[in-house]
Parts: C-alpha cells; sequence; structure tokens
C-alpha cells in the first residue's frame, strides 16, 4: 500500500461563477484504523485562498506549517497578499525542493484571484501542477470522485449550487471509499465572504 | 577568510563614532560621473554620463544601465567594477525570486535584497564597501513605477527624482526646480536630458550618455538613435 | 455414476484432488459437484499454488506469521439464551467498497449458521458444502449432526487444502442435543469451541465490546443490544467493516433473524441516547 494512502483523504476543489468551493472528509486513520474523525485537511492562507493537502497526515501538518511560515514572510516583506497563482508556485517550488525525500502530499489549491476570478490547481507530491478550470482532486478515492465531479460539475454555479455540488459529490465518493469519510467540510469562497459548512456522513 | 590576515571587517568606527570607510566610498561616488533618475506618474527614466577617459574606447561596448528584471533596470555612479558584482547578485536574486513565485520580483523586493548585500560588505570580514550608488527604476507588485537609490552604506531611498555622481547637487537643485507631480514620461525624459546637459562637460551626444526608460512595465535601453531623437527634439 | 457421487461427496476433504482420469465430458458426469478440483500437475502444488496465485489465496501476505482476517467484522457468543451471531455487510477491494450489502452469515440449515470472513467464495462455498454434508448424514443417520461433527468436518477440508491458499475465517454456531454450541475454523484447520469468537479485521474493536459486557445470564435483549453495539462500534473504528448489521438468535428451534440495521442509523441513535443522558 502507498505511503499517500496511509491515513486516507478525499479533497474536491472546485470553480463556481465568481466563487470556489473547497471540500474535504475529516478522517484520520491509520491503515484501516480510524483515529479521529475532526482532522482538518483544508487549511485557509490567505482570506480567499485555500489550500487542501491530501496524503501523510504528518507530512499534511509540516508542509501547512512550512506554507504559513513562508506566506506570513512574504506577506511582512512585500506588504501585500499573496495570489492563489503564486501560492500554487510557490508550493509546487517548495515540493521540488524535496524531490529525492517528498513529503507524501497531495496538494490543491483553490482561490480568488485579485480580479476576483476563480483559480484551482492541484499537483503530485513532487510539485507537477495541473491547472483546471472546472474541479480538481486528490486523495484516497480520486476516481470515485473524478466521476462523481465529472457527472454533477456545471459551469458557472452559484454559490449554493456550487456546495451542493461539492457536498453530493465528496459524499458519494467516499461511501464508496474505506480509508475516507467520516463527515466532511465544505468551504465557499465568495467575493465578500467565505461560508463553511460541515457535513453529515456516514460514520462507517 | 577565516584565518587571513584580514578576516577582520576594514568598516570599522572612529573614535567619533563614523565609519570612514563608507564615507570614502561616498567620496568614490561623488566623484564617479553623473547619473540621474526621474519617476513620472507613468514610467521611470534613469540616465547616466558615459564620458569615457579616451576617445579611442568603442563605447558602443560599455554599459551603464543594465536591464534586471523585464520590469527593471539600474545604473550607477562610481567605481565601475563594483557595479558588475550588484548586478550580477541582484540578478541572480530577481531569477531565484521568478522559480520561487513564478513572477517577477517586485522593484522594492530586489532594491532590498541589493541594499542588504551592500550592507554586508561593510560588516563582513576581508570585504571593503563598494565604491558605488545605484540608481533603479521599475514597477512594483502593484505595477505602480518606482525610482530608489541605494548607498554604499546600504540605505536605500524612494525618489521621486534624484541624481547621484559629480554635480549631483547642482543637478538635484535643477531636478527640484522642474519636477511636477503629474510629470508625464515623455516630459521626464527631457527633463533628464536637459538636467544631465546642465552639468556636462564638453559636448553631450548620444553616444556619450545612456538611457533607460520604464514605459508599461517593460524596462528598455535607448539606442543611440533612439537618444539621438529625443536630444533632436530638445534643440 | 450416481452412486459414485455419494462416495466422492465424502471423499472431499480426506482424498483431496486426486482426479479421476475420467472422461470429463462423458455423460452424468458431475459438473459442479466439488468432489475433484484441478491441482497444478508439478511436485509441489501447494508451493506452485502460493507462489502464482497470490492475489486469489486471499491476502497474499503469506510471509506473516499470522493472518489476518481482512475486511470483515463477525462475532458470534453462547449465553444462556442460546447463540448471537452478528456480522457487518461490507465487502472491499483494497481501499475501494465493492459492496455495502453483502451476507455475510451463511444459513447452513436451521440449526446451523455459518459467519463469512476471508474469502467470499471459499467460505460460501464450502459453508454450501457443508450444509449438503450435513443433509446426507441425517438422511444417513436419521438424525441431525451435531455442531461438533459439522464443524469438524469443515476443519478437515480446510487441513486437506492448508497451504493452497484457502481463505477462510468463519464461525458455526447452532443447537443440537447438548443444547447451544459455538466453533471457530479457519483455513489453518484451526477449530476451537468457545463461547465469545469474533473474526475479522474489525474483530479487536469488538472483542473490546464484548469482553466487557458480556455476562453468562444475559436477556435476549441485553444479548441482541451487546451484538449490535459491538459491531457498531467496530464498523465505526474499522474502516473496512460497515454497512449493514444482520444479527441472528440461535434457538431451541433454530435460527431467528433478528435484524438487520444500517450501522450509520444506529450511529446518530446512539449518538443521541448519549446526548440526552448527558443532559439528564
Amino acid at each position: 500500500m502507498s505511503i499517500l494512502e496511509y491515513n486516507g483523504a478525499a479533497i474536491i476543489a472546485m470553480a463556481g461563477d465568481g466563487c470556489v468551493g473547497i471540500a474535504a472528509d475529516r478522517r484520520l486513520g491509520a491503515q484501516l484504523h480510524t483515529i479521529a474523525t475532526d482532522f482538518t485537511k483544508c487549511f485557509r492562507m490567505a482570506p480567499k485562498l485555500y489550500v487542501g493537502l491530501g496524503g501523510l497526515a504528518t507530512d499534511v501538518q509540516t508542509l501547512h506549517q512550512l506554507l504559513e511560515f513562508r506566506m506570513n514572510l512574504y506577506t511582512l516583506k512585500e506588504e501585500r497578499e499573496m495570489t492563489p497563482q503564486v501560492f500554487s508556485h510557490l508550493l509546487s517550488h517548495l515540493l521540488y525542493e524535496k524531490r529525492f525525500g517528498p513529503y507524501f502530499v497531495e496538494p490543491v489549491v483553490c482561490g480568488l484571484d485579485e480580479k476576483g476570478e476563480p483559480f484551482l490547481s492541484g499537483m503530485d507530491l513532487i510539485g507537477a501542477p495541473v491547472t483546471a478550470k472546472d474541479f480538481v482532486v486528490t486523495g484516497t478515492c480520486t476516481g470515485n470522485l473524478f466521476g462523481m465531479c465529472e457527472s454533477l460539475y456545471k459551469p458557472k454555479m452559484n454559490p449554493d449550487e456550487l456546495f451542493e455540488c461539492l457536498a453530493q459529490s465528496l459524499l458519494s465518493s467516499v461511501d464508496r471509499d474505506s480509508v475516507s469519510g467520516w463527515g466532511g467540510i465544505v468551504h465557499i469562497i465568495t467575493k465578500d465572504n467565505v461560508i463553511t459548512r460541515e457535513l453529515k456522513g456516514r460514520m462507517d | 577568510m577565516g584565518d587571513s590576515a584580514y578576516s577582520f571587517s576594514l568598516t570599522t568606527f572612529s573614535r567619533t563614532g563614523k565609519l570612514l570607510q563608507i564615507e570614502y566610498a561616498l567620496n568614490a561616488v561623488a566623484n564617479g560621473r553623473t547619473s540621474l533618475g526621474i519617476c513620472a506618474k507613468d514610467g521611470v527614466v534613469i540616465a547616466t554620463d558615459k564620458k569615457l577617459t579616451s576617445e579611442l574606447v568603442d563605447v558602443a561596448h560599455v554599459h551603464k544601465v543594465e536591464l534586471l528584471t523585464p520590469s527593471c533596470g539600474v545604473c550607477y555612479s562610481g567605481v565601475g567594477p563594483d557595479y558588475r558584482v550588484l548586478v550580477q547578485r541582484a540578478r541572480k536574486s530577481s531569477q531565484v525570486y521568478l522559480t520561487t513565485y513564478g513572477e517577477v520580483q517586485p522593484v522594492s523586493q530586489l532594491v532590498k535584497q541589493t541594499a542588504g548585500v551592500m550592507q554586508e560588505y561593510t560588516q563582513r570580514g576581508g570585504v571593503r564597501p563598494f565604491g558605488i550608488s545605484l540608481l533603479v527604476g521599475g514597477v512594483d507588485g502593484d505595477g505602480t513605477p518606482r525610482l530608489y537609490q541605494v548607498d554604499p552604506s546600504g540605505t536605500f531611498f524612494q525618489w521621486k527624482a534624484t541624481a547621484i555622481g559629480k554635480n549631483y547637487v547642482n543637478a538635484k537643485n535643477f531636478l527640484e526646480k522642474r519636477f511636477t507631480e503629474d510629470m508625464e514620461l515623455e516630459d521626464a525624459i527631457h527633463t533628464a536630458l536637459l538636467t544631465l546637459r546642465e552639468g556636462f562637460e564638453g559636448e553631450m551626444n548620444c553616444d556619450n550618455i545612456e538611457v533607460g526608460v520604464v514605459r508599461n512595465g517593460k524596462f528598455n535601453v535607448l539606442t543611440p538613435e533612439q537618444i539621438q531623437d529625443y536630444l533632436d527634439e530638445a534643440n | 455414476m450416481a452412486a459414485l457421487i455419494g462416495n466422492d461427496i465424502l471423499d472431499i476433504g480426506s482424498r483431496k484432488a486426486r482426479r479421476q482420469r475420467e472422461d470429463p465430458m462423458a455423460p452424468g458426469f458431475a459438473f459442479g459437484a466439488p468432489g475433484q478440483f484441478d491441482i497444478p500437475n508439478v511436485a509441489d502444488p501447494a508451493a506452485y499454488c502460493r507462489s502464482n496465485f497470490a492475489s486469489v489465496c486471499g491476502t497474499g501476505d503469506e510471509d506473516q506469521s499470522v493472518k489476518f482476517m481482512k475486511g470483515t467484522t463477525t462475532l458470534a457468543f453462547k449465553f444462556n439464551g442460546g447463540v448471537i451471531v452478528s456480522v457487518d455487510s461490507r465487502s472491499t477491494m483494497g481501499a475501494y467498497i465493492s459492496s455495502g450489502t453483502v451476507k455475510k452469515v451463511i444459513e447452513i440449515n436451521p440449526f446451523l449458521l455459518g459467519t463469512m470472513a476471508g474469502g467470499a467464495a471459499d467460505c460460501s462455498f464450502w459453508e454450501r458444502n457443508l450444509g449438503m454434508e450435513c443433509r446426507l448424514y441425517e438422511l444417513r443417520n436419521g438424525r441431525r449432526i451435531s455442531v461438533a461433527g459439522a464443524s469438524k468436518l469443515l476443519a478437515n477440508v480446510m487441513s486437506s487444502y492448508r497451504g493452497y491458499g484457502l481463505s477462510m475465517g468463519t464461525m458455526i454456531a447452532g443447537w443440537d442435543e447438548k443444547g447451544p454450541q459455538l466453533y471457530y475454523v479457519d483455513d489453518d484447520g484451526t477449530r476451537l469451541k468457545g463461547k465469545i469468537f469474533s473474526v475479522g479485521s474489525g474483530s479487536t474493536y469488538a472483542y473490546g465490546v464484548l469482553d466487557n459486557y458480556y455476562r453468562e445470564d444475559l436477556t435476549i435483549e441485553e444479548a441482541v443490544d451487546l451484538g449490535k453495539r459491538a459491531i457498531y462500534h467496530a464498523a465505526h473504528r474499522d474502516a473496512a467493516s460497515g454497512g449493514i448489521n444482520n444479527l441472528y438468535h440461535m434457538t431451541k428451534d433454530g435460527f431467528v433473524k433478528v435484524h438487520s440495521i444500517d450501522v450509520n442509523d444506529m450511529h446518530y441513535q446512539f449518538a443521541e441516547e448519549r446526548a440526552r443522558a448527558m443532559q439528564s
């Protein structure tokens, strides 16, 4: 079994009309053993920028701390907020720096850029970036997630539709994956605010 | 370096609390060819005197205005070879920034970084301070034009318009009279040439000066032909 | 041919697969009769199976000294009121959940229940076969086979195919002349008699609950609740267990299927109960 699947995860980032959303499950496991059902895999890096880190939980936390550190340093030095594009590039760079001893994390980035346009990207554990207009997924059931997103996604969704699409995609996907699920969380980022909702999921 | 006889810093305090090496470095700058810059509302111009010791030097291959990033350039007054070291450092820094963030380094960051290098040379063992001051023109993260001066001590200032090198006091006085807040780039280029001509020893022409311009967020060194066009317009 | 089948069936375990060189297409040849399986024609067929068919040898971790029954929770316990058999319904292929509605209790006959853990095909085939054997015993002897006898038949089969990669961890629960009975049989040929068993990746969690609350004098309601809760806790903690809790009660009159409850409904029901208990 891959070390990326040791703890289990399911994360989706999806774009709507002038809004983006990110959804993640809440499970922390050690292979089949469920340790916690309130684990955080989505992090707010700036007011309109979220990153979802799927993979080995210890690296998820370490990488998040490193990203916080670099973000704080950047805002202090440059006296401005990091755009999603720059953040994604920085993350990719940080991951490739560890090319021969990688963080076992496959991130997704989502946010609104300075023009309020949605930005989405995903990358593998050594930082090969993929940008998408519609959605990106990561975790232990990407097959399920892609299938659900592919069938539920439609362009130009408003925040409510986007929430519904993310929630349904996530819940249905994790119900067919043994190592992710146990509830979920959805963040919808709009130009004015971020709406966070918790999802009740199957607890087995 | 650590165990050499010169591993101590040459820049040490005098009894009066001054760092004499830095003052000497500033003298070296003041003896250098005049450089000046103006930050207009839609761009920046930096210009420098490129007069050489002999008529026989091929001026086409002497460059005193250099590009650092696509949106940022620099010129200097003082000791020529020291300039090359700083240009190389600044270019490297901007490339590291570009590979890290995927974005061109804003001029403010580039100036901070370069000023850091210059400060380091006032404190480290075995080195002397740089004998130059820099004028850096470029655009900031949000696209606004900026003009900076960096001194041998590592100090840096942001200017609306300034001059360094020989005759800088007169040149600055001249600029103070000519500069206006709503100055546009074309106007600024003319003012820069006019200011440079004021203190120029001998005839100023398109070959013995060099001009760099930031226009629409892009930095360019003007060709002798382009400079000639501006000079012709002035006459 | 008919006479031949009768004898052959009883030979499954003891004379494993010494294939009869008869024309397989001859009319009346019992296709699908479990008597004979094709065996690789090599010096050590067991080793050959292990090294070449790891993917169908259950877990593929033959090197491990302890072989786990993955991807399930099944449990059974004996008490004064009979035997409770309680299982989940999840089936996984790696991390993928291939089904959430598997029947893991095999109704061998009204007085015998078997549970399924490990390879689904191995369990269902050999327990169906066991049902047939038990029926034949009944016909021959005019009385039901004891649970000890039935479980021994299954254990003998497992012994005879030891090393070929069968994957099965089962509990045989029943009621015979001596009362309620419970045995554990697995693919190593192990056969154990006991009061409480749990098999599968979620068994440790189930044991935790069972060991804590088990008593011999549980009422039937208490026993049902214990069986249900043990499966719930295992399904909650174990990623490879979940779905529906199927619970059977073996009585002196044969088995009764008590309930089929979605584990997820149980979770929120228990959470509500806890919240109410906290308030009062």
